[in-house]
């Protein structure tokens, strides 16, 4: 019982040890930039992968020159020119003096606009990031990743037909 | 009231019914990864940042881990006792099945809910090289999460399986209707993949939700074939439901807490999972209950019709959405109403297929 319990907790000491440095996540890491004016704010956009690719996640950060005190806004994403999401510039959760997108995808390939429009002390302001190209999604077409992953149902289905007809003389 | 015939036969299992244990352990491990799913589901939503060992993940997959070591240890047992010819209780998971030839003998369903667990291993494979091309996206819907949801799912019909063999007994009547509520609010989830299907007017997963809440339903109740059953698999969905819109949030902070992460700016504190289950199931499982004398198809489209009809509802009550377009509603109630019919059938057929599972009373006694 004792080697037992010893054993459970020095099981549990290495998960811990191993969980614990494996949280440290990741820093935003910027490799492109792009300038968006605003009205009276600048605003840098970076990107932490470039170029785009559609489905293929990133971090976005979207930082206005004086930092985003006393600032709030809305950003309303485009896909050739029609509206695809839109929500709050919230604060980037591994960055969080800057607003952004964590780990996002940009879902198709095509031509994208990113409309800002900031609050301010200055007032209000309104910029958009035109063609901003997403390129192709890299890896295999979504149908064979489909027919890879469902595999699972269509052997459920298999089986259930098999247990069907050995069934159905005694249920019908 | 039920007599334990198997635990009179051997006393040296004491009071604990024959086959309860390793049924118990499965049914165990899908409950795990059922948490894992409505935590990490409320992680990425409220917090954010995502690594192969958070917490979430951990019970995900500790709960394939645990059903799936169960699964393996029965059907190991198993195959010994049919190597040296000793009888092979079929109470314990169903008849046994050769596998590999007659290298193994499996009870067909610890057979099932341990490929289920196999597949787990698989799909995290796929999933992990998905991740390495596409990055950590927290999309619930991506293929390979499909794929692994799937798995969890085939380990959650093993588990309907395994105590499905002893619904004679009362440990047998509540585990199906537990292990059914906890496939049925899983599969509330993996219903999301279909919104990659072209549905034209029709909301492919409000549809798909309806669908799949029926048939479990009516399987429940055909299973336990006893007034009660499908309201029995309803109240235990109410209860997850209940649960996980308190724990969700609730473990997502205190985790944030404690590894130092802030949460999200606009933080809707909508639990995740427990909104994707229909609140109207209640109302859809008195419905099947009152309608038992009536063909399984009609009832069958009644629920459908109430799960797609109140769907857009319960949105605007929790999100506050508007409602959606007239078209889309009505199309999508009319695509509830045929798949309902079509899985009240279907559930009540599997439900006499899972009594097959078990030998029959007179043989038992034999």
């Amino acid at each position: 019982m004792r080697k037992t319990l010893l054993a459970l907790a020095g099981t549990a000491a290495l998960l811990l040890g191993l969980t614990a440095p494996a949280l440290a996540f990741e820093p935003v890491n910027v490799v492109h930039t792009e300038k968006v004016q605003a009205g009276p704010y600048d605003l840098t956009i970076g990107f932490s992968t470039w170029p785009v690719k559609a489905m293929q996640s990133l971090d976005f950060t979207f930082a206005p020159e004086n930092g985003i005190e006393g600032k709030k806004g809305t950003l309303t994403l485009y896909r050739e020119g029609v509206e695809a999401d839109d929500s709050p510039l919230a604060r980037h959760p591994r960055k969080r003096e800057v607003w952004g997108l964590d780990i996002f995808a940009l879902p198709e390939q095509g031509t994208w606009t990113m409309k800002f429009d900031v609050e301010g002390p200055e007032g209000t302001g309104t910029g958009e990031l035109k063609n901003l190209a997403v390129m192709e999604q890299p890896g295999p077409p979504m149908g064979l990743s489909w027919a890879i992953s469902t595999i699972p149902l269509f052997g459920l289905i298999a089986l259930i037909v098999i247990a069907w007809r050995r069934t159905r003389a005694t249920v019908d | 009231m039920t007599v334990n015939i198997t635990a009179a036969a051997t006393p040296s299992v004491g009071t604990v019914p024959r086959g309860l244990v390793p049924a118990g352990v499965v049914l165990g491990g899908t409950l795990i990864s059922l948490i894992g799913l409505t935590w990490d589901i409320q992680w990425h939503s409220d917090v954010g940042p995502d690594t192969f060992f958070t917490l979430p993940h951990l019970f995900l997959y500790a709960g394939s881990a645990i059903s799936g070591l169960a699964s393996l240890a029965v059907v190991l047992l198993t195959t010994a006792n049919a190597k040296r010819d000793k009888a092979v209780d079929p109470l314990v998971g169903g008849r046994a099945v050769g596998v590999f030839g007659r290298t193994f003998s499996a009870p067909v369903g610890y057979l099932v809910s341990g490929i289920g667990a196999a597949l787990f291993l698989v799909y995290g494979l796929w999933d992990q090289w998905w991740h390495g091309l596409y990055g950590f996206d927290a999309v619930i819907d991506s293929p390979p999460h499909i794929g692994l949801l799937l798995s969890i799912s085939i380990t959650m019909v093993g588990a309907v399986m395994v105590f499905a063999v002893a619904r004679d007994q009362s440990w047998g009547t509540y585990g199906v209707a537990v292990a059914a509520g906890t496939l049925l609010a899983f599969s509330m989830v993996t219903v999301l993949g279909l919104s990659a299907l072209p549905g034209g007017p029709v909301n492919t997963v409000n549809a798909g939700s309806a669908f799949f809440s029926v048939m479990i339903l009516f399987m429940g109740a055909y299973v336990l074939n006893r007034r009660g059953g499908a309201l029995a698999v309803g109240v235990v969905v109410a209860f997850l439901q209940a649960l996980f819109w308190w724990f969700s949030p609730w473990a997502t902070e205190v985790y944030a807490d404690a590894t130092g992460l802030p949460l999200r700016d606009y933080v809707d504190g909508i639990p995740g999972l427990p909104n994707m289950i229909p609140m109207s199931l209640l109302l859809v499982a008195v419905a099947v209950e009152l309608l038992r004398g009536l063909p399984a198809w009609v009832a069958g489209a009644l629920g459908g019709v109430i799960i797609t009809a109140l769907a857009p509802l319960q949105r605007m009550l929790t999100y506050g959405s508007n409602f959606p377009a007239l078209q889309r509603y009505v199309a999508t109630v009319v695509a509830g109403a045929v798949l309902g019919a079509l899985a009240g059938m279907l559930g009540r057929r599997f439900g006499q297929m899972l009594r097959h599972l078990a030998p029959a009373k007179e043989d038992r006694h034999a």
